[in-house]
């Protein structure tokens, strides 16, 4: 059964989703939220697509394959830990540096926002695997 | 801070994430998994090389100093540990490249593998009983897929058995956690030990402590805890089981040795005494009784491994009396005890996989004949088996000897029968599995077997010879192995040295 | 300086390569191997030990364990007869085997055999003497066991490795306790120990070891049991040292656990049965191996017999009789083997007329049988130096025990060494191949040392007599050993045992036909049902414990904590004020709420209402975070508990509805465990959030996160930063699971749709 309600807004709620979880993530350092949380809104995004349309259609949606994006995600939090080790620093060392932002202001952008990213990446991932497999079995006469 | 410490875990972890990168590539993934294992062992290594030339190495995680953030602490026991589970994987990782099937193979062996070291190392490094946790989900994550991987029935059944169990340890933990935390305010082991030290309820410590004792003895599998695993060991595929049998219950012991010397010695004559005291005699009766009337190899061998826990501990439990030399000696034997046994055990359950390919069952009443027909698998086994009965010169000798006398010292005579008496056990098991499985006359092929076609067996053979070297090496160099043994021992019990090494002047 | 090890490390290094030398040279590799052992007793009878010498390098110094190696007089006694009898029994294999396959193996195991028991003796570390005991109850397994396809050779086998194994942990003890109690590792540096508190624990421990090792009363049955094994094990095992390595660890600790009353009691009584037992169960076989297996009981008991007495004189007739019992006991072990290997049977009943086929073999027999008797000169000397020993004083009860055992083997001589040769054959008796040289070598060696030895009594008095007695007999013998006592009360008592031996042999055959078969003895049978007590013992308690169901390990691991948890209470018995009045209204409430909500989830009857109310505690959780300040968590806690809910929901689908599986009463001890966890675990947490013991490392946290850590989020700088170790370790967790889950779930469709196909 396919609502023509449900699609439009799934269609429409995905990209505003996936912005509003990269909002969590990026102002997490600061505020509640962060990547654990972000990652969680993100998948949401595409489980509410999936329902709309199919997981195959959501999948598509998707691009990467999910194990790699969880691979990528794991990778990226560890190597965002090493970036101190070149710099002679313990592993997992935050190494920040100040970027400037518009209108003058600074950026503060440190290694623990690409670890974050790293755990958004992986809680996606791990959510979308889970699920769609959940729901391609469901699928299946 | 030396990235040698961080390494033990880094390397399995980036290698797991590799290897998912690389998911329908399974000749990449393989290779990957073998030098995982060769990288880590190499890492171990150097890392047991600098511990033995410096003293107590400490690794501060993100630059944080403790208590403030995570720490890795490396000792000489945290070194051998570490250096033999490198061994164990090397050896069941090259076993597995012959023996697991594709199925397996293309849904994660090898990055759960990778996962599996890289929880277990962190266990044996970590300095924060948090972090500790976190390892022990780790591993027991990756311990419960491994285990389920191929949805057999009966390893469904096992698996469930497992996790359940195993996550009752995890949630008895945790809740000890939030408790400890609550009081002490601190993670930091080396904080605790100080502040336990200092505590002006030493009886509520005590309390907090049975929470520790019962999630890890669910781990080491104590009496009577140990229910998961016999019901479970014998379901997966050998590669599997014959990790499981080196490295899972050895972290549950290594986490009671840690806990029990660092932090909860505040009332050793109740923890150490009567309860640990306790457990460990019983344990070490109840898994030799229970591996004399196992039919199936895996099973029998599953409760040898109960029963080496309970050894294990008991040495532990013996080192809670007075005396500081008397202590060192049972701390001693119980660490060469438990370095020898992760071999031992892998040792034995890769061999059982070999003897079922040969004869077509695990099931001792039908294998039969290997002594004429598979001399060289005969004498490994034999090895084996001696090693699993404390039979000199094997390794788990001179340890054992090292724990009884500690005993006796102590005035804890009928504790060191009771585990004579195990041994005796012990010895009628392997004993009664020898000569069935080997030297009755063959029975006809049973072919239970679905992995008949006919496998080039090296791959599996190179790394059962090996670990049987390894041991006939610990047993030819027991004088070498337990001056080791003795220095770990004298590191454990000296809490100051540790607390000294990682809080530094910061109480 | 280290040639006692060299001796033993060359052996041992020879007995891994022989199947290679057997594989190359089958049909030399006996008189290739013979050699060096041969060598080796040529170097220990060289070496004449007057007060004893020790070689010692480090091994274990944090257990004082070394290698430390002794040849005194005993050592060297006992080594001599190893390697002696060890070169003959190896020269005996090529002609016993041939080039049989598998022979190679038989070689190896004898050489390893023979190292450990070499290694007994000469070990002065008390643990290195129990490490090559072990290693002979080991390779004396693989030997009995040898033939391995028969059922009672593997029973034999195992019999023998349990008695032994099973002493050998009682001696181990023991040993531990001396050693404990000493502060000594070495044997040599024990002095008298009757004085210690747990001289008894000693005493008994070392004993058992001693005895069942050395097939004492009662633990005498898994000798005959281990005869199972090919001939030339037989000899090795019973002649040499195998069984006599309790004897002579006796020997070697008369000096510090003799002496005493218990000593003195305890050898006599139990040396006397066995000479007994062994005597008259021999009497009753018709198999050679058995005869002499039984006979080799008696011999031990003997040994103990005299041990007991304890002095030099006792010490030297000890020596004495184990030289001449270890010739010409392995001489008719051999020839027995070579009985078979001709005549093709072992039945002494039914031999006969074998001189004509085997002259050479005969007469070696003879010779043995001669010294059995106590008739050829160094048997003779032994048996008159034993009886000198107990007529003064006189010591009626023994000399009757000592003259039944002397009668005895007169009898069994006849029966094992004549009466094959010079009896009656039976004509079924089929015909065999004749003996060749390898095969009669040993007997005739051995059959001749033992009236060589006894026609020069003081020459081998000094070599060995006089250094047996000075090393544990405290001293030197009185009485050198001389052939001639003349004619005394030894003489008479001689020559009335072999009088009455003599009627006895004739009496025999009309014995073994007319009488019933005994039943079968009790110690074999009692072995037996204690094994299988063990087992059904283990068998039931293993049920038990392990029985498979999954609620009874949860309810046991439950029960233990709420055990342990209790004793640790009542240990510690606190006064803890609970105050429960702090709490806020609005807390209260939700609090109650989540109890509501947890009772629902226990009584519903479907499982959507159970995972719904469950959801409600989980919100409940989540609303607590937001009520303490933490909405990081909250919001978290949200969002895990909504999939959680539909995740379960998807699964539970597909599920029937609840069957209640299980009964009221299960429900009941549920019921009971889990209020008796809830409630622990609430009291503790209000206690121990009163009790703090210390600053909690969160207030620095607080303080330091945005100067430190660049966030002012804490929960989160605390999670990428501060502690981003543990998040790395989560997130990994995360991964595996969702490795997990998907191949979980296609591996179970697979045999969902295998199972329909």
């Amino acid at each position: 059964m396919r609502s023509i309600i449900l699609s439009t807004v799934a269609r429409a709620m995905l990209p505003i989703l996936i912005m509003f979880s990269l909002f969590l993530l990026w102002r997490g350092h600061n505020e509640p939220g962060g990547g654990f949380t972000g990652g969680l809104v993100a998948a949401a995004g595409v489980i509410l697509f999936s329902l709309a349309y199919s997981p195959r259609a959501a999948r598509r949606v998707v691009r990467v394959d999910l194990k790699t994006l969880t691979g990528f995600g794991l990778l990226m939090a560890a190597g965002s830990g090493t970036v101190a080790v070149f710099a002679g620093k313990p592993f997992l060392t935050g190494v920040w540096w100040k970027l400037a932002g518009p209108q003058g202001s600074t950026i503060e952008l440190g290694t623990p926002f690409f670890f974050d990213l790293g755990v958004y990446l992986v809680v996606i991932g791990v959510t979308l695997s889970i699920l769609f497999s959940k729901a391609e079995e469901e699928e299946r006469p | 801070m030396s990235v040698l410490l961080a390494l033990p875990v880094l390397l399995p972890l980036v290698c797991a994430a590799t290897a998912m990168l690389f998911w329908r590539r399974l000749r990449v993934q393989r290779t990957i998994a073998v030098l995982t294992a060769l990288g880590h062992l190499a890492s171990t290594l150097a890392l047991f090389v600098e511990v033995r030339r410096f003293g107590i190495l400490v690794a501060r995680f993100g630059d944080w100093p403790a208590p403030y953030g995570i720490v890795f602490v490396a000792d000489t026991f945290s070194g051998l540990m570490l250096v033999t589970t490198s061994i164990v994987t090397l050896a069941v990782t090259v076993y597995s490249l012959s023996s697991i099937d594709a199925d397996r193979e293309s849904f994660g062996f090898f990055p759960l593998v990778c996962a599996l070291l890289m929880g277990v190392s962190g266990a044996f490094l970590t300095g924060d009983i948090f972090n500790l946790y976190v390892w022990f989900e780790v591993l027991l994550i990756a311990s419960f897929v491994l285990m389920a991987l191929g949805g057999e029935r009966k390893q469904l059944e096992g698996a469930l058995k497992y996790v359940t169990l195993n996550l009752v340890s995890s949630s008895i933990f945790l809740a000890g956690l939030g408790l400890l935390y609550g009081s002490m305010g601190t993670l930091n082991l080396a904080q605790l030990s100080v502040r336990v030290a200092e505590a002006t309820d030493p009886g509520f410590v005590t309390m907090l402590a049975m929470f520790f004792l019962l999630a890890f003895g669910i781990k080491a599998a104590l009496f009577p805890l140990y229910g998961w695993l016999p019901s479970s060991y014998h379901t997966p595929p050998t590669a599997v089981s014959a990790l499981f049998a080196g490295l899972l219950t050895k972290v549950g012991v290594y986490a009671l040795i840690r806990t029990f010397t660092l932090v909860f010695t505040n009332d050793p004559t109740f923890t150490h005494r009567a309860v640990l005291l306790g457990m460990a005699t019983v344990t070490i009766l109840a898994g030799s009784l229970g591996a004399i009337v196992q039919r199936d190899l895996r099973r029998a061998l599953s409760f040898t491994i109960v029963a080496s826990v309970g050894f294990a501990v008991l040495g532990l439990a013996v080192s809670g009396g007075a005396s500081q030399e008397l202590a060192t000696l049972a701390l001693a034997g119980t660490i060469a005890y438990v370095i020898q046994a992760m071999v031992v055990k892998t040792q034995v359950f890769l061999l059982s996989g070999i003897v079922r390919r040969l004869s077509g069952s695990f099931d001792v009443a039908r294998i039969g004949g290997l002594y004429a027909s598979a001399p060289g698998v005969a004498i490994l086994f034999l090895l084996g088996a001696l090693a699993l009965a404390g039979v000199p010169p094997l390794p788990s000798f001179i340890p054992k000897v090292a724990v009884l006398r500690a005993a006796f010292g102590e005035g804890l005579g009928v504790y060191a029968g009771v585990a004579l008496l195990g041994s005796l056990l012990m010895l009628g098991a392997v004993a009664r599995l020898w000569s069935h499985a080997f030297w009755r006359a063959p029975m006809e092929r049973p072919h239970e077997s679905d992995d008949d076609a006919p496998v080039n067996l090296v791959f599996r053979f190179i790394p059962v010879t090996g670990l049987t070297v390894v041991l006939v090496l610990l047993g030819v160099g027991a004088g070498p192995v337990f001056q080791v043994a003795t220095e770990a021992a004298r590191q454990l019990l000296d809490t100051d040295g540790y607390v000294r090494a990682v809080l530094g002047g910061a109480r | 300086m280290v040639t006692p090890a060299l001796a033993i490390l060359s052996l041992f290094t020879l007995g891994l390569l022989a199947p290679f030398l057997f594989a190359l040279l089958p049909r030399h590799a006996g008189k290739l191997l013979c050699l060096p052992p041969a060598f080796w007793c040529g170097w220990f009878w060289s070496k004449t030990p007057a007060s004893g010498q020790t070689w010692t390098s480090p091994w274990i110094p944090e257990l004082g364990i070394t290698f430390s190696f002794r040849l005194d007089g005993l050592a060297s006694l006992f080594a001599i007869l190893i390697t002696g009898i060890g070169a003959m029994v190896l020269l005996y294999t090529e002609g016993y085997c041939g080039a049989k396959p598998g022979s190679g193996r038989l070689y190896g195991l004898l050489l390893l055999f023979l190292a450990s028991m070499l290694g007994v003796v000469l070990a002065d570390d008390a643990i290195l003497l129990f490490l090559f005991w072990e290693a002979t109850s080991v390779t004396s397994f693989l030997l009995i066991g040898f033939e391995h396809e028969r059922a009672n050779a593997r029973r034999g086998a195992v019999q023998a490795l349990m008695v032994t194994g099973g002493g050998g942990l009682a001696l181990l003890a023991g040993l531990l306790v001396i050693v404990q109690q000493t502060g000594q590792g070495r044997i040599s540096a024990w002095g008298p120990l009757a004085g210690d508190p747990l001289y008894l624990a000693m005493f008994a421990l070392v004993a058992i070891g001693c005895f069942t090792k050395s097939a004492q009363f009662p633990f005498h049955f898994w000798l005959p049991n281990a005869m199972t094994a090919p001939t030339p094990v037989s000899a090795y095992l019973h002649s040499a040292t195998m069984v006599k390595a309790g004897v002579y660890l006796l020997a070697r600790l008369s000096g510090s656990l003799g002496g005493t009353e218990v000593w003195t009691w305890t050898l006599t009584l139990v040396g006397g049965a066995t000479m007994l037992t062994g005597t008259l169960l021999a009497l009753r076989q018709t198999d050679l191996k058995r005869l002499l297996a039984y006979s080799t009981v008696a011999a031990l008991g003997t040994m103990v017999f005299v041990l007991a007495r304890g002095g030099a004189e006792a010490a030297s007739a000890f020596a004495a009789f184990v030289l001449a019992h270890a010739l010409y006991k392995g001489a008719l072990f051999l020839v027995a083997g070579a009985i078979d290997h001709t005549a093709d049977s072992r039945d002494a009943f039914r031999l006969g007329g074998l001189w004509q086929r085997a002259p050479v073999l005969a007469t070696a027999s003879t010779l043995a049988g001669l010294g059995m008797m106590g008739v050829a000169p160094l048997a003779f000397l032994a048996k008159e130096t034993l009886v000198d020993g107990l007529l003064s004083p006189p010591d009626v009860p023994s000399l009757i025990v000592f003259g039944v055992m002397a009668a005895g083997a007169v009898a069994i001589a006849g029966i094992v060494a004549f009466r094959p040769f010079f009896g009656k054959a039976d004509p079924a008796i089929a015909d065999g191949h004749k003996p060749d040289a390898p095969l009669l070598t040993g007997p005739a060696v051995l059959a001749v040392l033992g009236i060589v030895g006894g026609l020069t009594p003081t020459f081998v008095f000094e070599r060995i007599g006089g250094p047996v007695a000075a090393a544990i007999g405290g001293g030197t013998d009185p009485h050198p050993w001389a052939l001639w006592h003349g004619f005394g009360a030894p003489l008479a008592f001689s020559v009335g045992t072999l009088a009455l031996g003599l009627a006895v042999y004739r009496a025999w055959p009309a014995w073994i036909a007319r009488a019933a078969p005994w039943p079968s003895f009790g110690f074999d049978r009692a072995y037996d049902a204690g094994l299988r007590g063990t087992v059904s013992v283990a068998r039931a308690f293993t049920r038990t414990i392990q029985n498979g169901r999954l609620r009874a390990y949860l309810q046991t691991t439950i029960a233990t904590f709420l055990v342990l948890v209790t004793l640790a209470a009542v240990r510690w018995n606190p006064s803890p004020q609970i105050r429960l009045d702090t709490a806020l209204p609005h807390e209260a409430l939700l609090a109650l709420a989540m109890l509501l909500a947890v009772l629902a989830a226990v009584r519903s009857v479907s499982r959507l209402a159970a995972v719904v109310t469950l959801g409600v505690v989980g919100f409940g959780v989540a609303l607590t975070y937001a009520l303490f300040g933490a909405p990081d968590l909250a919001m978290t806690q949200i969002a895990v508990e909504t999939l959680t809910v539909i995740l379960f929901v998807l699964t539970f689908y597909h599920l029937p509805r609840f069957a209640r599986g299980s009964g009221t009463r299960t429900r009941a001890v549920d019921a009971l465990l889990a209020t008796g966890v809830g409630a622990t675990m609430a009291a503790i947490t209000l206690v121990a959030s009163q009790r703090l013991l210390g600053t909690p490392i969160s207030a620095h946290f607080a303080e330091n996160s945005l100067a430190e850590a660049h966030g002012r989020n804490v929960v989160n700088v605390i999670l990428v930063d501060y502690r981003g170790l543990d998040t790395l370790g989560e997130i990994t967790v995360l991964s595996i699971a969702g490795l997990g889950v998907v191949a979980l779930w296609t591996f179970g469709r697979r045999a969902a749709k295998g199972g329909s196909a």
